[in-house]
């Protein structure tokens, strides 16, 4: 049989976002794949340092659409480590939930993205609808759907407002109450597992050696999770598992996605629960025109729920960041690992190791 | 909503059936997809307008631009547009489309679309809601009432300047022309 | 344990610096020359997640400065070793005239996208490098796009900012 170069390009059924790989098949094997990011690139760091810090603040939470929450929180936490702020104690329960409520959206997005690739489409309506809900939630904390601009260095914009708990709390009953019918339709339905187990998978030295984090790394038994490894905001105070499962394959990462997100659902209630009632939310930050941060740098991460996200900052004394330098989980996932992990596969399943990996394409260009 | 008019349907119903079917090209090209899934499930239904994602480009009426467009997307949204059958319509999302928007001075950005394809219908925001963008449809359809989403048409006959400008960015392209003199 | 672990460098290797800002990171600065001893000196350590490799474009001085970002994987499954919460940040310059430098693709193979991410941007070229084409831009730039004197406004200027719309074309041409 002869080789042939096909691409798996930008406008494609089984893509979700702007992203192509070039493969080289062989009848319906993938021999080598090359994948082909860029088309998403805005030159990010660049345009950050013509910005003021506070003017940086709604450009950094449009790197990842599906969840531009943990970016802003790994922005302002290392805009503190250089200016030397502290948040107050409600500011870092508040930061908390709000991330949490962005874990269990963002996991529900990749519900849908997964689902309606495979086919399941009654399972993928159902997971938008449930995202619409809390997205609802969103929408009357900080005013806009997608892209919040809530957390700013020195803590968040402003608090809770009356009675907005008791509402979360009885959105999220709505939500995991639809628990059982989700796992009886589809994570414990026999199609999906003969569509899904032994594809794509990715052993532990595998994985080591070609610098993977995320779900590819809990798929596999390790507990790779910054909110337990270094925590920061409010993590520390309250106690939760880490899910893990042995396999490595999609049919893996897909199950430790759906208990993250049961997991985080009884994180918010924790957290709720052992919130402080009064407080200040957030420490009073100078002019913002004339505000100038010390010469240093800074290297902070966190986990957002594609894997850990770091970010490496340096001032040089300025009212403007001098560099930044985001590593979001992405790159190498996107780039290493998927190249690998293609190797061998059926053409059918790019589209199902891409979503399982969780890949996304915006986080790739920045 | 004028379904009610007999007389509308009686006299043009090709336009009519046209415009309440549109088939939109499922390709994500920058930060508003995250708006397109809520609009296309359940909660806000998108099928009620007549609208439905399909696979490839040689079925569809519609292409929705979301958001900024680079310079690597430009060619693959140009080869897209060229491979859709007559009448098509374009819609251009967000407010990168316009002017630049947020990325007004990036390296890779391009700062305004109807330059290098015909765009019919602008809708504002940063994201704009699903009911902006049925807003947007119901405005589209006006539109073509009155016989003014023509963009098709003047690609048809301004296909040389839609050419040099798309040349004088991209540089050399690889496809050969749409319209030549033989053929227009 | 980071105590040790400086007492530990300082005397093996004898043209390095080692500072600790705080709890859980460490920066090491050193000569070019010596910087892949010291890493796989660390990967045996223990240290064997290659993390990021960033670059900070000094003009002023007239040199690049790379940053090597390492960490380490949790072995145990059972409780986290005090190594897996640190953070270890290797820095080393290079001139800004030739700007070349060493792959370390065979300490660490995920470096191979970082590579040439820098190469793309700056314009730092590295030896032995397998694949080092553009990863995401398409167009020739004269200056590498995220060197400090590459003005983003007057390139916008002078590329988007020129092309006319088609009314303008049209009206020209008559």
């Amino acid at each position: 049989m002869r080789e042939l170069e096909l691409y798996f390009g930008p406008q494609h059924l089984g893509m979700v976002g702007n992203f192509s790989i070039t493969l080289q098949v062989e009848g319906d094997r993938i021999i080598k794949a090359e994948a082909n990011p860029g088309y998403l690139h805005r030159g990010f760091e660049k345009l950050m340092e013509q910005r003021t810090w506070i003017q940086n603040f709604p450009l950094v939470c449009r790197i990842n659409v599906v969840e531009p929450d943990h970016m802003e929180l790994i922005y302002s936490m290392s805009v503190e480590k250089l200016a030397g702020i502290e948040v107050p104690e409600k500011g870092k329960y508040i930061r908390s939930i709000f991330c949490e409520m962005a874990r269990v959206a963002s996991h529900l997005f990749g519900a849908w993205a997964y689902a309606n690739m495979l086919g399941f489409d009654t399972v993928a309506n159902w997971a938008m609808y449930h995202r619409d809900l809390l997205l609802d939630m969103f929408e009357e904390l900080t005013g806009a759907r997608v892209y919040h601009i809530y957390l700013r260095p020195g803590g968040v914009r402003r608090d809770f407002p009356a009675g907005f708990t008791d509402r979360l709390v009885k959105t999220l009953h709505k939500i995991g109450g639809k628990v059982p019918d989700y796992n009886a339709t589809f994570f414990e339905n026999r199609l999906f597992q003969k569509r899904a187990e032994g594809i794509g998978t990715v052993n532990r030295e595998e994985a080591i050696r070609m610098g993977a984090v995320g779900h590819a790394l809990k798929a596999i038994g390790m507990k790779h999770d910054i909110r337990k490894i270094e925590p920061y905001a409010a993590y520390d105070q309250v106690e939760f598992n880490i899910h893990t499962r042995t396999g490595g394959d999609a049919y893996s990462r897909l199950l430790t996605i759906r208990d993250e997100m049961i997991e985080s659902v009884h994180l918010i209630f924790k957290l709720i629960d052992k919130m402080p009632k009064t407080g200040e939310v957030f420490t009073k930050t100078p002019n913002p025109f004339k505000w100038k941060i010390p010469a240093g740098e800074a290297y902070v991460r966190c986990e957002s729920s594609r894997g850990e996200l770091g970010l490496y900052m340096v001032s040089d004394g300025g009212t403007k960041p001098y560099r930044v330098h985001f590593n979001t989980p992405s790159f190498n996932n996107g780039l290493t690992v998927l190249e690998k992990a293609l190797e061998g596969e059926s053409i059918s399943d790019v589209g199902n190791i891409m979503i399982s990996l969780y890949v996304v394409a915006p986080e790739i260009d920045r | 909503m004028d379904r009610n008019k007999i007389s509308k349907w009686l006299k043009n119903p090709g336009k009519m059936a046209n415009k309440y079917s549109f088939h939109v090209v499922y390709f994500c090209t920058g930060c508003g997809i995250i708006e397109i899934p809520p609009s296309i499930t359940t909660r806000w239904d998108a099928e009620r307008f007549g609208i439905i994602p399909v696979a490839t480009p040689r079925q569809a009426n519609l292409f929705l631009i979301t958001g900024y467009v680079s310079t690597k997307t430009l060619a693959a949204i140009i080869r897209t547009y060229e491979q859709m059958p007559e009448p098509k319509y374009t819609v251009a999302f967000g407010s990168c489309p316009i002017n630049g928007g947020m990325y007004y001075d990036s390296y890779n950005t391009i700062t305004s679309l109807d330059k290098y394809i015909p765009v019919d219908g602008y809708i504002a925001g940063c994201m704009p809601r699903p009911e902006a963008i049925f807003i947007g449809v119901t405005h589209l359809w006006k539109l073509i009432d009155m016989d003014k989403a023509d963009g098709y048409k003047r690609y048809r006959e301004d296909y040389v300047h839609y050419r040099a400008n798309q040349e004088q960015i991209l540089g050399e392209l690889d496809w050969p022309p749409l319209f030549s003199k033989e053929n227009l | 344990m980071i105590n040790k672990l400086k007492q530990k460098l300082l005397s093996d290797f004898n043209d390095i610096q080692v500072n600790i800002p705080e709890d859980n990171r460490m920066i090491v600065n050193t000569k070019k020359e010596s910087l892949l001893s010291l890493l796989s000196y660390l990967k045996n350590m223990g240290f064997n997640h290659f993390a990021m490799l960033s670059c900070v474009d000094w003009i002023d001085e007239n040199e690049f400065e790379l940053i090597y970002i390492l960490s380490a994987y949790p072995e145990n499954d059972e409780q986290y070793q005090d190594i897996e919460k640190k953070n270890i940040i290797l820095k080393t310059r290079i001139s800004r005239e030739k700007a070349k430098f060493i792959t370390i693709i065979d300490i660490f193979e995920n470096a191979e996208p970082y590579e040439r991410e820098i190469h793309e941007m700056f314009g730092i070229h590295f030896e032995g490098h397998p694949r080092l084409t553009p990863l995401m831009l398409e167009r020739d730039y004269k200056i590498p796009p995220f060197r400090k004197d590459f003005d983003t406004n007057k390139y916008v200027e002078n590329t988007f900012g020129k092309v006319p719309s088609i009314k303008e074309r049209k009206e020209g041409k008559k």
